[in-house]
């Protein structure tokens, strides 16, 4: 039992050691390619990830892990339920864009904008989530379908408002005039990290609890695990699919509107797709696969990736894009891992492929 | 061509399939193998066919031993497969599906379809088999894929044919026909393998028998030399559980009643359909799978909207409601398809067990599940239907076929709802099971339960059903009383619509 | 208006936007019919248009950039094949992956081969001429949209019936059927799926390196970060909706283009570029929700649900 126990631990190990050769393999031809010195390059990569003076870039780092961590649990409620929603991006745009608006418009003490404009960043998440989710049961269009295209529209509308009626035009940019300054969220005493990564700690907890311990979650759950059986048992499928995506896209606008209280204090064209915090959350629930209490920390290992390699850009000349390279490829090698309920969901989605 | 298999021995993981089995093929002969499901007939053949590597042992084609790296090999070697589910493409013609995999090709890897159906007519031709080749396989009948799948053997020129329980899906005169045609190919000097569970076919057709029973080959002989006792001893290693015993019992009101039911299904309407089940009574739904059984079922159950008519449970009309409220009013479900439908693999015994409860508040705190109180529900569950399993933790997957199903069933009558839905609810399970799960739909019709039973098992139907309703074509053929049930009649009931005047079953 | 829209210039530009959905459509179709799921046609065609850009621009010849666009294709396939086929990564994980992979590694590659940060342009690239096909221009209704495009238009328009064919009477079409359909059976008769997948694969790449090649050194003569912009994502959904059939996708493909380039048309009619980019998402998602719609009314009368 011991022996067999340690023979494919052994296994396991080795097959790890070869992925992250290759991985170091495929970086490494990319630096030579800049003729980036390697060492350089990583000391900077570490140093840039998680030091600076008085942590400042571990700073930077935890305020990006707040963005891709909340977009990892957003996308991992609707993983586990075996709702393949990649519309994460037009969900948190939806929600970055409400929370700028709702802050420049509403009248009233700073508390009560913030907490309001917060609330209309959810619904607006939540509400284009649901549209995708309407889609498929209603009309029959593929949520993975669905939810991908409804990312552009949003994404051009917000560029447009920004662009056109509320465009800051003296600041000469394409973005919208700062909110409020009393609405802004506060540093860290001695930081420059705002307490918005606290909403995603928040989030994070409620996301474990609900996955692991309600009823909710568990009805979720048995759906991604397997549709046919969610619905032979008599468990309300419909009534879960639209629930589950409206809580999976108000955490989605909950992040954008952190980055708009916390990071940017507007909304600027294209703050929340150029850096693809989306898609790199949902790389992130695929790397630990769909485990609740480890997809936060997935997040923070991808979020140092991308400050890590804006640090080598500056210190070494790599350019910073290597990042998605270091994702795409961590990924690849982590695929044929990812089981449970992205698998079921896939054979769905063949399934809704013949309906379509 | 004569084969022979010595010394095979095949592991799935911890499981041993086939253990040391030893066997001759003769040519000109017709050579049954049967045992259980699970036994390890089909793992056995595959192992012939190259379609699995066995661990140990050797095959030998007329004395020269082979070891195959494909099927590719062994179908060039004579050999001819027709699996127990079908291996043909839907959506392509007869033609297509003969020659892929055998193409004949012309300039550019350019199939020359002119020549298959040359060489195809000329050997349709020898054993008298007449078949449209440009009609799509999805549009042919069960009994005429299988034609397609000998065609193809013959198409290969192969000298040994498998088949894999060949007639679990046809009438009866298909049946007959397909045996006429094997026949045809014994006189030809082929070797013929039968992988079958169905002793009647075996005493009918055979010339040789072999016994398999959990990986072991425990017989091999003449058929002249042994009797179908001894065979049935050798399948179950025992003497059979006795016949069960029916109490007599007037049912009472009626719990299901469907009104000229009309259902979408594949390749047309199904319906209209009418019956009812009485409380204290098992109503058996016989016939060949692909009648209309399973829209009719999905229909009663909610799964599956319905074009027109009415049904009625426990005196509501259900016809507009979903599942969880049908459920709620009194119905249980038995799903065919214990893997996909039954549970949810990838979770965990109690996860499965508690899914689909009505009493949610015994396990709930509020928005809060009560783990423990799960657990303690699985663990009933376990003990009073004797599931193996390693707990209420131990996922579902991890169980066998047979455990999976009791738990599916454990969960489905434990809800003791006035009405039972049970499709093929013994399918691929051991007869220890089988006849457990005989006993328990037997206890809930003795304790005032109506139960409707779809089995496209005939034995199971007439074991267990106080009437018997014949489906063909998606329409009742015609009704038989449990105790005057007479096996050629529902028989040619399942090929043809109402024979004589029936009357109205509702 | 109207005649503003809809002038010869109009049916000039059609083929400009069809062809890179086209080609990347039939790439895909290799793929649903041979039963992978590739959503990363996206991340094909930027890879293509990137490569073909190198290829020419080095080469100075714009055929040793398809040619190039073709090959960079290629090895996509096989990059999916090898983690979707061979290690069993979940083809929709692979497919995100190679679209993040696709966008990291072109921007990434542009500024180390070409130090160029967001587009690079340079008379140095060698772009597709458009070549007249004598007697094309002078057919009634369709002369206008045929004439004087670029040899991967017509290449394209070629594929449409060459891969019907290929499909119903090539022994690799008919494999690659029934890998789709029915793997089972075709492992049965001893050919192996995977091998008959990795081709359709590497053919799905070669065509959508064509589709890019089509974008960076035919439309235009230069490649901008991510500028295959959406279309391999409306590629698939024309896969989708056509199940991958050629026919049915290439008359998909054309509505997609023809609505592609009308809103190019428009934004020089004065309205926002913003509304004019979302055109083609929007009539993909009208596409979808019609044909769906369609498709619902005909069960519901008795068809298959």
């Amino acid at each position: 039992m011991n022996g067999i126990g340690q023979g494919s631990m052994a296994r396991e190990a080795v097959s790890w050691a070869v992925a992250l050769a290759w991985i170091a393999a495929v970086l490494f031809i990319l630096m030579a390619l800049v003729g980036a010195p390697f060492g350089d390059a990583l000391a900077a990569f570490l140093q840039n990830a998680f030091g600076g003076r008085r942590f400042s870039y571990l700073m930077a780092t935890l305020s990006r892990t707040a963005l891709i961590a909340g977009m990892a649990v957003s996308v991992m409620l609707s993983f586990r339920a075996g709702l393949f929603n990649i519309g994460g991006e037009g969900q948190l745009v939806a929600g970055g864009l409400a929370a700028a608006l709702a802050a420049l418009l509403l009248p009233g003490p700073p508390l009560f904008v913030l907490t309001a404009s917060i609330l209309a960043a959810m619904l607006a998440g939540a509400g284009w989530a649901l549209l995708a989710g309407v889609m498929q049961l209603y009309v029959g269009v593929p949520l993975l379908v669905g939810s991908l295209l409804l990312n552009y529209p949003i994404r051009y509308i917000a560029s447009y408002v920004v662009a056109h009626p509320f465009r800051d035009v003296q600041s000469g940019m394409v973005q919208s005039h700062l909110v409020p300054q009393a609405t802004w969220l506060s540093y860290f005493p001695g930081t420059r990290l705002d307490i918005g990564i606290l909403f995603i700690v928040a989030v994070s907890l409620f996301a474990v609890v609900y996955s692991r311990a309600t009823v909710h979650g568990y009805h979720a759950r048995m759906n991604g695990l397997s549709p046919a059986f969610a619905r032979t048992v008599g468990l309300p499928v419909s009534k879960l699919t639209l629930q589950t995506l409206a809580m999976s896209g108000a955490v989605a606008g909950l992040v954008g509107a952190i980055a708009v209280f916390g990071m940017h204090h507007r909304y600027i064209d294209g703050m929340l797709v150029q850096p693809l915090y989306a898609w790199t959350g949902i790389i992130a629930v695929l790397l630990v696969g769909m485990i609740p209490w480890a997809v936060p920390l997935s997040g923070l290992f991808f979020a140092a990736i991308q400050t890590g390699a804006a640090g080598m850009e500056r210190s070494a000349g790599v350019p910073k894009e290597i990042a998605l390279v270091m994702q795409a490829v961590i990924i690849l090698f982590v695929a044929s891992r990812v089981s449970g309920a992205l698998v079921a969901s896939s054979e769905r989605k063949a399934g809704a492929t013949d309906d379509a | 061509m004569r084969v022979a298999l010595s010394g095979i021995t095949v592991r799935f993981g911890a499981l041993t399939a086939v253990d040391d089995a030893s066997l001759v093929i003769e040519p000109g002969e017709i050579h049954a193998i049967v045992g259980e499901n699970g036994a390890g007939k089909t793992t056995l053949m595959n192992v012939l066919f190259g379609l699995v590597a066995p661990e140990a042992g050797t095959i030998s084609l007329d004395g020269k031993e082979m070891r195959w790296a494909s099927p590719q090999e062994a179908i060039r070697h004579g050999l001819g497969m027709v699996h127990q589910h079908f291996m043909l493409q839907e959506s392509m013609t007869v033609l297509e599906n003969v020659v892929l995999c055998a193409e004949p090709v012309g300039r550019f890897g350019f199939v020359d379809f002119a020549a298959a159906r040359r060489r195809l007519a000329v050997v349709a031709d020898e054993h008298g088999i007449a078949m449209d080749l440009d009609r799509p396989v999805g549009r042919l009948s069960v009994g005429e894929r299988q034609v397609v799948e000998v065609l193809k053997m013959l198409y290969r020129e192969a000298e040994v044919l498998i088949l894999d329980e060949p007639t679990s899906v046809l009438t009866p005169l298909e049946k007959d026909r397909l045996f006429a045609t094997l026949r045809s190919f014994r006189s030809a000097e082929k070797a013929i393998v039968l992988i079958t569970h169905k002793l009647d076919e075996v005493m009918e057709l055979a010339d040789r028998v072999s016994v398999m029973r959990a990986g072991r080959l425990v017989r091999s002989g003449p058929l002249s030399a042994t009797s179908k006792e001894e065979i049935a001893r050798g399948i179950i290693g025992g003497e059979l559980p006795p016949a069960r015993q029916r109490t007599a019992r007037t049912p009472g009101e009626e719990v299901l009643i469907v009104r000229d039911l009309k259902v979408a299904g594949r390749g047309g309407t199904v319906g209209p359909l009418s019956l009812s089940v009485r409380a204290g009574e098992i109503v058996g739904i016989a016939g060949v799978s692909g009648n209309g059984q399973a829209e009719l079922i999905q229909a009663i159950t909610g799964l599956a909207p319905s074009l027109s008519g009415e049904i009625v449970l426990c005196g509501r009309p259900i016809g507009n409601l979903d599942v969880e409220d049908r459920r709620l009013i009194g119905m249980s479900y038995i799903p065919e398809d214990r893997q996909r439908m039954g549970l949810a693999l990838g979770a965990t015994v109690s996860e499965n067990a508690n899914a689909g409860r009505d009493d949610s508040a015994s396990f709930t705190r509020g928005p809060f599940l009560d783990r423990a109180a799960m657990a303690g529900f699985a663990r009933q569950l376990i003990e009073r239907y004797r599931i193996r399993t390693g707990g209420p933790t131990a996922l579902a997957s991890t169980m066998s076929g047979g455990n999976k199903q009791k738990l599916v069933v454990g969960r489905e009558l434990a809800r003791d709802t006035p009405l039972v839905i049970a499709e093929n609810p013994t399918w691929g399970v051991d007869i220890g099971a089988i006849d457990f799960i005989h006993g328990e739909l037997m206890r809930m019709r003795d304790e005032g339960h109506a139960v409707l039973l779809v089995s496209t098992e005939l034995d199971e139907v007439l074991a267990l059903s106080d009437r018997i309703l014949v489906m063909y074509s998606g329409a009742f053929a015609g009704e038989v009383a449990g105790a005057e049930a007479d096996r050629e009649r529902i028989g040619s009931m399942m090929t043809s619509r109402v024979v004589d005047a029936l009357p109205e079953v509702a | 208006m109207l005649d503003l829209l809809f002038d010869a210039s109009f049916a000039a530009s059609v083929p400009r936007f069809v062809t890179p959905i086209l080609l990347a459509a039939l790439g895909g179709a290799l793929c649903e019919r041979a039963g992978v799921f590739n959503i990363a046609l996206e991340g094909f065609l930027l890879v293509g248009a990137f490569a073909a850009v190198v290829g020419s621009y080095f080469s100075g010849s714009p055929y040793i950039g398809a040619l190039a666009a073709m090959l960079a294709g290629v090895a996509m396939g096989l990059v999916f094949a090898e983690f979707n086929l061979r290690r069993g990564g979940d083809a929709i994980v692979v497919s995100i992956a190679i679209n993040i992979l696709a966008a990291g590694l072109t921007t990434y590659l542009l500024r180390a081969i070409f130090d160029a940060m967001g587009a690079f342009s340079d008379p140095a690239i060698a772009g597709f001429a458009r070549i007249s096909i004598p007697g094309l221009a002078s057919l009634p209704l369709i002369g206008p949209f045929l004439d004087g495009q670029s040899p991967l238009f017509y290449l394209a328009l070629l594929m449409v019936p060459a891969l019907s064919f290929f499909f119903a009477r090539h022994r690799l079409g008919l494999r690659i059927r029934a890998a789709g359909e029915n793997p089972a059976a075709l492992e049965a008769g001893g050919v192996g799926r995977r091998r008959v997948q990795l081709y359709a694969l590497m053919g799905c790449g070669a065509l959508c390196g064509l589709g890019g090649a089509q974008l960076s050194i035919a439309n235009v003569n230069l490649f901008v970060e991510s500028m295959s912009a959406g279309r391999g994502w409306i590629a698939v959904v024309a896969v989708l909706l056509t199940r991958g059939r050629p026919w049915p996708l290439f008359a998909i493909a054309v509505i997609f283009g023809a609505v592609d380039s009308m809103s190019f048309r428009v934004q020089g009619l004065g309205m926002p570029q913003q509304f004019t980019d979302m055109m083609p998402y929007l009539a993909t998602l009208v596409v979808l929700v019609a044909l769906s719609w369609w498709r619902h009314g005909r069960t519901a009368n008795g068809g298959t649900l």
